[in-house]
């Protein structure tokens, strides 16, 4: 860009929250005379209706190309500013944002001096940022209305009908022959106390399903191949009875992969003595009417389930309540012991055991640590367990053994999640994208998660993903496209040594590498954290908004004077940045060494802007990102903690105090931690 | 025919609802009956079985829908009447005065410290934080604004110090304050903002479709039961959230109210007030107590790694996708799980210190446990507004006092009536995760929904 640079700078007194410490005029002055600056102005409210007005003619006036508002805090105010400046004509990038309230009024409120002359230094970081920003726009991805559901249970058939009835084609695969997955087994479900049968609940599903004219149905088939991505897959599907291929458009997928039992083999006498079943396989027994006589019945719960390597199956407690009852329906006179370790049993579930006992149903507590064990005696099984209520041993006949066994994801999910390079864990079951707020989808966009595919669940919990899923795979169907904010990476491949290791490190999928083996980035699926450019080993990633050059500058800019007395500290906008405001806005007080530099993710700081200011003489450094395990970012501060420990392997070599290096985790509501942090930092580094 | 949707609860679940629902392009009223919105979880100091730091992932989901053009968030405001007419639903909104004006209004603060009158934030409970009669509901609030207590404007709080109240008139009839010292500190800075003599304004809205995103609460402990309103050093747990919560009253200091000494020895009761007479305590498992409690000890080992912490418990509801190993991280890390029923608690009236009574359910025991701090898991209830709110929108609860389902099996999150629609607390005791599942499920069927 050759057009000439004009800087607008525009410093807000906030009434008197920063105008009572800050000297504005003062540092208004001093912006003015700052390099590219055309204009400066103070405004008593620049976030009122008066001033924005005013801004826009200023930026008019003076044929204003950059703008930097020195103000509250980005985390707040930057999207009223950035639409501000945009309708004043200048593309909304091209805005800096200068946190003097936050970071300086209510932080230094005793030292007005001081903190007049923090403000100045801010504002020329900005400026110098600013002189470098560069324009950006939203990048989108067109995306069409076809949505893929790998899996045809009960989340499946959802999900494809909560798709279907907008508008959008839906096309369901299932490896099996008929629909309904797991529930196919089941005898009937559970609910508010009330008793359904599954097959009639899969009936009405499948009919529904089967007569919509927006769903195609591939039963008995498999995914053998995808490629691409959101808005643009290309998926192969393949029968898994005559082996034809079929090649399907896919815009977005939804997976719905289910569960299976895990087979306790060896376990109980299973395997060796058919008296011992699963609960899955009674229930199916009882679907098929295939039990009528059994006298004494035991089951067994959380076998293979909490130890070592899994957790509850959550759903085996309201499963044996269920089918203990049904047998006692079948048999009055019938005994029936569930053996236990913590009856798991929710709401009215609660309810539900009172009445199995009110049936009869014995319930027997066993020691984690100790559970039944099962012996053939003469033809006999007998079950022997300890119960923890009344402290002894018991020996419990049994026509029929039931064992409440855990689950594992579909044998499938090897190859699904290799074909759509999403995670899994070691149990098969896939890893949602955040276990509170991202329970629908995987970090990739384009593809959402529903059902016994991510963890066991029940029936209910199982439908409502479905349709959850479907909405998150139907809002780029129905917008047309999928957007994102233009802080994104870009490659220059000038000097990409193909080494691969963007793709590799990018969390989101968003960089493919194509058939010469140069990386490329699906720009609308990046989400501009940064990891990639800190770690390309040859520099050539920049990140809209947070090059290297704009970082740099404000290194500089920041280093101009009295490097010695300052901190360099590099804040993640997530968390670092919330603890920093929630500092302010409790107005803890605390040394003004540090000039903060916001970079969007932890992971964006390279090893080279960690050393760079100790190369200008800095007194110190701070990293500051989310605390752990939160991250915006998935892992960015994860990355960025490995490579705080290599930067302070470089700095010892190139003759730094490593020591200087320093880093925080810090949550969004953790502003004590900040000013502690600072305080610390100004004693240790023996700058007070 | 209108084809805006209206989300009642701007908690977690609103959020979320909302949040769909506006990306796929339809209009969304979000209102919610408090200050702000964010709901139960803008409170939580972490979140299981990750220790997520709450407010760190709900705020920035806060300040989407708030910068969201398809969301017009309305806080303080009440539905009071719902009628269909046409296919649309016609409802009738108050929106309570805060007394002061949104356009205006920054959220400077500088009004709050000019207020000579500290209360008590009944939200803290026992754990004493306070706050001005002028205040942000937190520091994160959305909007970004503070709201002036009532009792301080109708001039009850004239004794315990307000700078208003004994005006021969009352504040609606005046149009500017010369005494209030918040309007003065306002002015101040430029700003006239705080409008004492604002009124209630209703609101009529026409929507397509209504989703129910109430939330829950916390059961309070009925009574001197385990000694919470006897003793000063039982709370609850929502307490004790606030308590760890650096952003709390006592900036994540774990101190016990009595003497303000960090507490050393701690101990949690599980399934308070479950099992007693109705309208007494909670007669079912609220699902979630049991990992709020190993959240709760995990984070007090790490504020003091010294400190003994015990859970007693009944059954361990360790139902969730990694629950199970947060639960067995807590036990490495020194926690002691009991299971146990206590049935008695003493204070020594000298130290303060707990005496538990309780049987040992291992042992069949009786045993006594000395704790510094007693922290009591009350249960989940349902909301003090779903009573009402089922009449004004003529939805069914069940017999828990929950918002019903039609059909749970085939209808999953339907109601009696077509075009309204349930998620979250509104359902039943519900944790984070699955909230936002059924907030993105109803959304989907509140935009697809034609009469």
């Amino acid at each position: 860009m050759s057009e000439e640079i004009r800087i607008g700078v525009f410093v807000c007194d906030c009434g008197t929250n920063i105008a009572g410490v800050v000297d504005v005029l003062e540092v208004t002055e001093y912006a003015r005379g700052l390099e590219n600056v055309v204009m400066a102005d103070e405004g008593k409210w620049s976030c009122s209706v008066d001033y924005l007005t005013k801004m826009k003619e200023l930026i008019q006036q003076h044929n204003i190309n950059r703008v930097v508002i020195a103000s509250c805090t980005p985390r707040t105010h930057e999207p009223l500013f950035k639409r501000t400046i945009k309708e004043a004509g200048i593309n909304p990038y091209l805005l800096e944002f200068v946190s003097i309230r936050e970071q300086v009024s209510w932080v230094h409120m005793k030292e007005p001096e001081i903190a007049t002359l923090k403000a100045k230094d801010l504002i020329k970081m900005g400026v110098a940022k600013a002189a470098l920003l560069e324009e950006g726009q939203e990048i989108r991805l067109p995306v069409k209305t076809d949505c893929l559901i790998i899996g045809g249970g009960m989340a499946g058939m959802n999900a494809a009908l909560s798709v279907a009835d907008q508008g959008f084609n839906a096309f369901l695969v299932e490896k099996e022959p008929q629909l309904g997955g797991i529930l196919n087994n089941v005898c009937f479900i559970s609910h508010d106390n009330q008793k359904t049968p599954a097959a009639r609940v899969v009936q009405t599903k499948a009919d529904q399903v089967h007569a919509h004219p927006n769903i195609t149905v591939y039963t008995h088939t498999g995914i053998e191949a995808v490629e691409g991505y959101i808005g643009n897959y290309k998926v192969k599907l393949k029968s898994n009875g005559d082996g034809s291929t079929n090649d399907l458009d896919i815009s977005t997928m939804i997976v719905a992969t289910g569960m299976k039992e895990l087979e306790p083999e060896g376990q109980f006498e299973y395997g060796n003595d058919p008296r011992v079943i699963t609960q899955l396989q009674l229930d199916d027994m009882l679907r098929k009417k295939q039990l009528e006589d059994i006298k004494n019945a035991v089951m067994i719960s959380c076998v293979n389930s909490k130890n070592e390597t899994r957790g509850c199956c959550n759903i085996g407690c309201h499963t044996s309540v269920k089918n203990a009852v049904a047998l006692k329906h079948l048999r009055k006179d019938a005994n029936i012991y569930i053996l236990y370790r913590d009856m798991s049993l929710i709401k009215e579930e609660g309810t539900a055991q009172q009445s199995a006992k009110r049936l009869g149903v014995k319930f027997l507590r066993f020691p984690d640590d100790r559970y039944p064990e099962v012996r053939n005696e003469n033809g006999n099984l007998m079950v022997k367990v300890y119960d923890l209520l009344v402290g002894r041993e018991f020996e419990l006949p049994s026509d029929l053994l039931v064992l409440t066994t855990a689950f594992k994801g579909d044998e499938t999910v090897e190859q699904i999640r290799g074909h759509l390079k999403v995670s899994a864990n070691p149990d098969r079951f896939f890893q949602e994208s955040h276990v509170k707020l991202g329970p629908l989808e995987f970090a990739t966009d384009g593809i959402s998660l529903a059902g016994c595919a991510k963890a066991p669940m029940t029936f209910k919990e199982s439908c409502e993903e479905g349709i959850g899923s479907a909405m998150k795979a139907s809002i780029p169907m129905n917008r047309g496209y999928i957007e994102t904010e233009g802080i994104v990476a870009h490659i220059d491949l000038t000097d990409c040594t193909q080494c691969g290791l963007c793709s590799k490190r990018c969390p989101y999928n968003a960089i493919t590498v194509d058939k010469e083996e140069n990386p490329e980035v699906l720009q609308a699926l990046c989400k501009g954290c940064g990891l990639c450019a800190a770690d390309c080993p040859a520099e050539c990633i920049s990140i809209v908004h947070y090059s290297d050059d704009q970082v740099f500058a404000q290194v500089e800019a920041a280093l101009e004077e009295n490097p010695e007395k300052k901190i360099v500290a590099f804040v993640c906008h997530w968390c670092a940045l919330g603890g920093v405001d929630m500092a302010g806005v409790s107005r803890l007080q605390y040394p003004s060494n540090a000039r903060l530099i916001r970079v969007m993710c932890s992971a964006r700081v390279s090893l080279k802007m960690m050393q760079r200011p100790f190369e200008l003489g800095a007194a110190g450094v701070l990293v500051a990102g989310c605390e752990f395990p939160t991250c915006h970012y998935i892992e960015g501060n994860y990355a960025a903690e490995k490579r705080l420990k290599r930067a302070k392997r470089r700095m010892a070599k190139a003759g730094y105090d490593p020591e200087k290096l320093w880093n925080i985790w810090c949550s969004a509501a953790d502003g004590p931690k900040f000013a502690t942090t600072m305080r610390t930092m100004v004693k240790e580094l023996k700058l007070d | 025919m209108s084809d805006s949707i209206l989300v009642i609860g701007g908690g977690i679940a609103g959020i979320n609802c909302a949040m769909n629902a506006a990306k796929y392009g339809t209009k969304v009223y979000l209102v919610d009956d408090t200050a702000s919105i964010g709901g139960m979880m803008a409170r939580l100091d972490k979140t299981f079985p990750t220790n997520d730091c709450s407010i760190c992932i709900e705020a920035p989901q806060m300040y989407e829908v708030d910068n969201h053009e398809n969301i017009e968030i309305l806080t303080n405001t009440e539905v009071r009447k719902v009628k269909k007419v046409n296919g649309s639903f016609k409802v009738k909104l108050v929106r309570k005065a805060k007394y002061v004006d949104e356009e205006k209004c920054t959220g400077c603060g500088a009004c709050a410290e000019a207020c000579p009158v500290s209360v008590p934030d009944s939200l803290d409970g026992k754990v004493g934080g306070m706050r001005k009669l002028i205040s942000m509901a937190f520091p994160q609030a959305v909007p970004n604004m503070v709201t002036v207590d009532p009792s301080c404007r109708f001039g009850e709080m004239r004794k315990a110090g307000a700078c208003i109240g004994e005006c021969a008139v009352d504040c609606s009839q005046c149009r500017e304050c010369p005494i209030a010292l918040c309007v003065k500190a306002c002015e101040k800075e430029g700003k006239k903002a705080i409008v004492l003599w604002q009124s209630n304004k209703n609101l009529s809205i026409d929507v397509k479709s209504i989703v129910v995103a109430t939330g829950i609460k916390n059961a309070q402990p009925v009574g001197d039961l385990l000694g919470y309103d006897k003793y000063e050093n039982v709370i609850t747990n929502t307490e004790f959230e606030r308590l760890m919560n650096a952003g709390g009253p006592t900036a994540g200091e774990i101190i016990r109210p009595s003497d303000k000494k960090h507490a050393k020895k701690i101990a949690w009761i599980q399934c308070v007030g479950r099992g007693l007479a109705e309208g007494k305590g909670t007669p079912y498992c609220s699902k979630i107590c049991c990992m709020i409690s190993t959240k709760q000890t995990i984070i007090t080992k790490e504020h003091d790694a010294d400190a003994e912490t015990t859970i007693f418990y009944n059954d361990l509801k360790a139902y969730g996708k990694g629950f199970w190993d947060f639960y067995r991280k807590a036990v490495e890390n020194g926690v002691k799980y009991v299971r146990g029923r206590p049935y008695e608690v003493f204070e020594d009236s000298e130290t303060k210190n707990l005496i538990i009574r309780y049987e040992n359910l291992d042992c069949g025991e009786l045993k006594k446990e000395e704790v510094e701090l007693l922290v009591l898991a009350t249960g989940i209830v349902p909301n003090d507004r779903n009573k009402r709110l089922a009449k004004v929108l003529k939805v069914k609860l069940d017999e828990l006092g929950y918002f019903k389902e039609k059909d749970p099996l085939l209808a999953s999150l339907e109601t009696n009536v077509e075009g309204i629609y349930l998620c979250g607390g509104a359902t039943g005791p519900i944790d984070i995760a699955e909230s936002v599942v059924q907030a993105t499920a109803a959304s989907l069927k509140a935009v697809s929904f034609h009469s």
